[in-house]
């Protein structure tokens, strides 16, 4: 039998470039480029680790706006077989109950046998979305996966899951979501010749909340927590001191302690 | 499926605090939510409540009453031991159903950000993430606060139409209060329910081959901490000497962690646990926000790295451009140094 492995990457504005906008003293993250949230690299690896020993089609979804596309093509060039975008201005204002009915709804509707997600996003960084998926379609769940072992003759997958300081493994019968723990599955480099495709030729599928039968479910209608405000954090103040020698940091520290 | 708005906002009140037990020892961040828990009530006039789930479970019972709960609410089965997301959900869940509580509070571990979603999503109920200031309002509305964008961003998460409302609660952020051990317990049977199980083995869609809960050390106490990170690469020994010349805790960065050079259980940061100690040494650690948010509040912080540029310095009160290897002996020669003077006349 052949696994449908489904990938869920999102586009998260890029960490390493939000700035402080010198008018307004706020962050500055409309202007900071878009890139694939990093722990999804991982999830791809995963995925594509998994279809390195099972007969498996690897399909990368991601749910926004038409402009998240490349981060479908960028799962296409790591040797994702297909993708699929779901955008709707219905999803507007989504929590994590939405997104997730909308992932899971889609994962079903591709037959998914396994479902992979990263730990979490860096801009909102819940990590309530796998899970989220799991329960929308009363699947099993895998999270903080560091290792696995794919077991298609029993119609399981093995997992190792990071249990902060220790490790258990655990047996999930199909369907599963997996969460893979950040860090682990190092990410492998795109082929020139697929990243030439994804680039060139490739076209996502494209689906809407009404192609999975859920327009009536999504959007901030339906979910139930909202954003009530947002504030900047102030830095905490330290005197950023920095001494010269060895012995003068031994005397700072014994102030300290003393 | 799901009545959105369209519920009865007045059948859901008490608060639920879930402690959380493996194998009979309870994570330290359960205590700091039902004390966290006890100023909520305090505003609201309502019970608070501690859900207790795991197998032979007495003693944490009895510990949950000594530090306040009004009432305990007890699911014991071996189907709960070991931990697993599924049953643990379903429980949770078929519970929430029938007692309705307005508000739920869930340690932002491994295990609360595993299952909390399998309540949350099919009770349709708010879920706020990793929460690390909550409140509530004369209304009873939960006021739940968390860093987004690396911690750059407090935002305020509200639950205004939907219940129970939901949050997992970082690790460490709240202070566990003392459990009050010559109370008067003696209505004590009336306190506690035993719940029905809703789950049988033969349902279950997982199953744990293997479990292996290795160092479980609470960092989240310690008052003075040395902490590793990707610079130190592997030479544990400077690091170890210079803690225990502090009597310091020694916890890591995520890159540390994720190298298998320290436990988990030790991490410090946005996906690990957050710390205040009086004293923080960070060697070899950049001082990425993910890490900076998880020890920003600790009193002194003295970084220790090769790179002038690195962000650490900005979030620290001391530091030297300098070899961790080469700082840290030095470092731990001149306290001893200093121990033995205090000890001579
Ligand atoms: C400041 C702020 C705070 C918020 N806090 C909350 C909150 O506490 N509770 C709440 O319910 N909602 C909250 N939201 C809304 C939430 O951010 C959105 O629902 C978001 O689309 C999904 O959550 P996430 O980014 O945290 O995903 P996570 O759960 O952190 O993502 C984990 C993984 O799921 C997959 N995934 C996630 N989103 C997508 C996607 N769109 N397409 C494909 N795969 C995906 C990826 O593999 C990702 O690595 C908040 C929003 C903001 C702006
Ligand atoms: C979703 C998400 C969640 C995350 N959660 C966390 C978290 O909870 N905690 C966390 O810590 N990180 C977290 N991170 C990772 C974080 O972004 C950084 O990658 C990480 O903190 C870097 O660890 P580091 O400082 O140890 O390593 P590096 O950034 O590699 O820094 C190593 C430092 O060591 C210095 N150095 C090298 N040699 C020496 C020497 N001999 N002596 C002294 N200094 C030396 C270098 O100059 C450098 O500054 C998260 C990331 C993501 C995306």
């Amino acid at each position: 039998m052949t696994w449908t492995i489904v990938v869920g990457v999102k586009q998260v504005p890029d960490a390493k470039e939000v700035g402080i906008d010198p008018d307004t003293g706020r962050l500055d993250r409309a202007n900071a480029p878009a890139v694939m949230n990093p722990p999804d690299r991982h999830a791809l690896e995963a995925a594509l680790s998994i279809k390195d020993v099972v007969d498996a089609r690897v399909v990368a979804i991601t749910m926004g706006p038409p402009m998240a596309t490349p981060v479908l093509e960028e799962a296409v060039a790591m040797g994702c077989d297909d993708a699929v975008l779901i955008t709707d201005r219905a999803f507007a204002g989504s929590d994590t109950w939405p997104t997730s009915l909308t992932l899971a709804s889609a994962a079903d509707t591709l037959g998914a046998d396994v479902v992979v997600c990263g730990e979490e996003t860096t801009d909102s960084s819940t990590g309530q979305v796998p899970p989220g998926i799991a329960a929308h379609n009363g699947w099993a769940q895998l999270t903080y996966v560091e290792d696995l072992e794919p077991r298609p003759d029993e119609d399981r997958l093995v997992a190792v899951r990071d249990v902060e300081g220790g490790y258990e493994r655990v047996a999930a019968e199909l369907p599963v979501v997996v969460a893979v723990a950040y860090g682990e599955f190092d990410p492998r480099p795109a082929g020139l010749h697929r990243k030439l495709y994804a680039e060139n030729d490739f076209e996502p599928i494209e689906w809407t909340a009404a192609d999975l039968g859920i327009e009536d479910e999504v959007g901030l209608d339906v979910s139930p927590t909202s954003v009530g405000g947002m504030e900047t954090v102030d830095p905490v103040d330290r005197r950023g001191e920095v001494v010269d020698d060895v012995d003068e940091l031994a005397s700072r520290l014994a102030e300290v302690i003393a | 499926a799901d009545d959105a708005g369209g519920i009865d906002l007045e059948a859901y009140a008490d608060v639920w605090v879930f402690v959380e037990v493996h194998d009979g020892d309870v994570m330290a961040v359960s205590w700091e939510l039902l004390e966290e828990g006890k100023k909520l009530t305090a505003k609201t006039g309502e019970d608070l409540v501690a859900l207790v789930i795991g197998e032979d479970l007495d003693a944490v019972v009895r510990e949950a009453l000594e530090r306040g709960a009004d009432r305990v609410l007890v699911a014991d089965d071996p189907v709960f031991e070991p931990y697993r997301a599924d049953p643990y959900g379903a429980q949770f869940r078929a519970m929430v159903e029938e007692r309705k509580p307005s508000i739920v509070l869930i340690g932002g571990t491994h295990t609360g950000r595993d299952f909390a979603g399998r309540v949350a999503v099919p009770t349709h109920a708010g879920l706020t993430a990793d929460v690390t200031e909550i409140d509530v309002d004369d209304d009873g509305l939960l006021q739940a606060r968390r860093p987004a964008f690396g911690g750059d961003i407090l935002a305020t998460i509200l639950c205004e139409e939907h219940r129970p409302q939901m949050a997992t609660v970082r690790p460490g952020v709240f202070e566990p209060g003392e459990p009050d051990l010559d109370g008067d317990f003696a209505t004590v049977d009336e306190a506690i329910t035993a719940v029905d199980v809703v789950v049988d083995e033969s349902e279950t869609i997982s199953e744990v081959l293997e479990r292996n809960v290795g160092d479980t050390t609470d960092i989240t106490e310690a008052d003075r901490i040395v902490a590793v990170g990707a610079g130190i690469e592997g030479d544990l020994e400077p690091a170890i000497d210079l803690a225990e010349a502090l009597g310091a805790e020694l916890v890591a960065s995520r890159a540390a962690v994720d190298e298998g050079w320290v436990d988990g259980s030790r991490q410090v940061g946005q996906t690990g646990k957050t710390v205040r100690p009086e004293l923080y040494v960070a060697l070899g650690i950049s001082g990425a926000i993910q890490h900076v948010e998880g020890m920003n509040k600790s009193g002194t912080v003295i970084a220790i790295n090769t790179d002038p540029n690195a962000p650490i310095f900005e979030h620290a009160d001391y530091g030297i451009v300098g070899d961790f290897a080469d700082v840290c002996p030095r470092l731990a020669k001149s306290l001893r140094e200093r121990d033995l003077a205090e000890v001579m006349p």
